[in-house]
């Protein structure tokens, strides 16, 4: 009986690790609302870590394009995030035009785009971390001569 | 026993006046951009903090910017010599030096305060109004690289940075009003 107390306690331990780990990255929201009758509500949320392992494990000859176009600017886009990381929380645009508005900001860590309009109002958000570790993988995806 | 605490609530309100000070001076700036369009209800508002921009464009090598520096050819100066004009502006008093008067138009171009200042106007109704601002310190910045030909951007918005709460830019014609300042505020209420 103790012994099955152990192993659940280790597997219960392993599992809020697991978890931990998993979410250590923060999480990535997009969430989707139709301003319509019946209209359609998407919510996802995906741990941010997912982000750079699935960069990793993606076929390498179906990003090198993207990949190759992308080392250019390279050392902007990590400058860019670098001191995104550092800054404190700002709004970098805001459009409004009759029946529609869009914000994109920095918030808590992470890019939040907001899209708000008559038909729908997206909320898309994304931790910098996760981010520059995608921009990691999608650089180290490109043929050797390119970087 | 009095003067002691005397003493101390003065070295403690010292010390709390340097650390807000400290504090206040590693503020970060932002650059705004506003356009307005009150008749079509549009508005268009951009901030960026100048650390960050100033640490960005150092890395952006591409057509005439390499290394937060912009390369001017001539044909794109017409034969201007720009470095000599501002050395001239620079040690000369406030006053205004440039005032065109043509059809329609009227350009004003001053050294006021330690600002460079460009005031255009044009005549009728919903003609462009321009009034331009920059501290001289920005315009030394810019120009301080060891070529004739090139722009130090990067340093300009370190100087830009420096320079504390300014309003650069205001453009307005008949519909739009755009604006260009920096502040310490990262929004724009």
């Amino acid at each position: 009986m103790l012994l099955l107390g152990k192993i659940a306690l280790g597997l219960a331990g392993t599992a809020v690790a697991g978890v931990g780990l998993l979410c250590s990255e923060g999480m990535i929201q997009v969430n989707v609302i139709e301003k319509r009758p019946e209209g359609h509500h998407i919510h996802v949320m995906a741990p941010a870590l997912l982000l750079p392992i699935g960069m990793h494990f993606a076929p390498k000859e179906g990003i090198s394009e993207a990949s190759a176009e992308i080392q250019l600017w390279l050392p902007t886009i990590r400058a860019a995030l670098a001191q995104l990381r550092e800054c404190d929380d700002f709004a970098f645009v805001e459009v409004k035009e009759p029946g529609q508005q869009v914000r994109v900001a920095k918030s808590g860590g992470s890019i939040v785009v907001d899209v708000n309009s008559e038909e729908q109002s997206v909320h898309v958000s994304a931790p910098i971390r996760a981010m520059s570790s995608a921009v990691g993988e999608l650089a180290a995806a490109a043929p050797a001569t390119e970087r | 026993m009095a003067n002691g605490f005397r003493k101390l609530a003065l070295l403690g309100a010292l010390a709390l006046a340097i650390s807000t000070a400290a504090i206040a001076a590693q503020k970060d700036h932002y650059l705004h951009i506003k356009v307005d369009d009150p008749a079509k209800g549009e508005s268009v508002n951009v901030n960026v903090p100048l650390s960050m921009a100033e640490k960005i464009l150092p890395t952006v090598n591409r057509g005439n910017l390499h290394q937060g520096r912009v390369t001017i050819s001539n044909e794109d100066m017409d034969g201007v010599d720009l470095r000599t004009i501002l050395d001239a502006i620079r040690t000369a008093p406030d006053n205004e030096f440039v005032t065109v008067k043509q059809h329609g138009q009227d350009v004003r171009v001053a050294k006021l305060n330690g600002n460079l200042v460009v005031h255009v106007r044009e005549a009728g109704e919903g003609g462009h109004k321009v009034d331009i601002t920059v501290p001289m310190k920005v315009v030394d910045a810019l120009f301080s690289t060891a070529k004739k030909d090139e722009l130090d951007v990067a340093a300009a918005l370190r100087a830009l940075a420096d320079a504390g709460d300014t309003l650069l830019v205001s453009v307005q014609d008949a519909t739009q009003h755009v604006r260009i300042w920096v502040d310490s505020r990262s929004s724009q209420e």
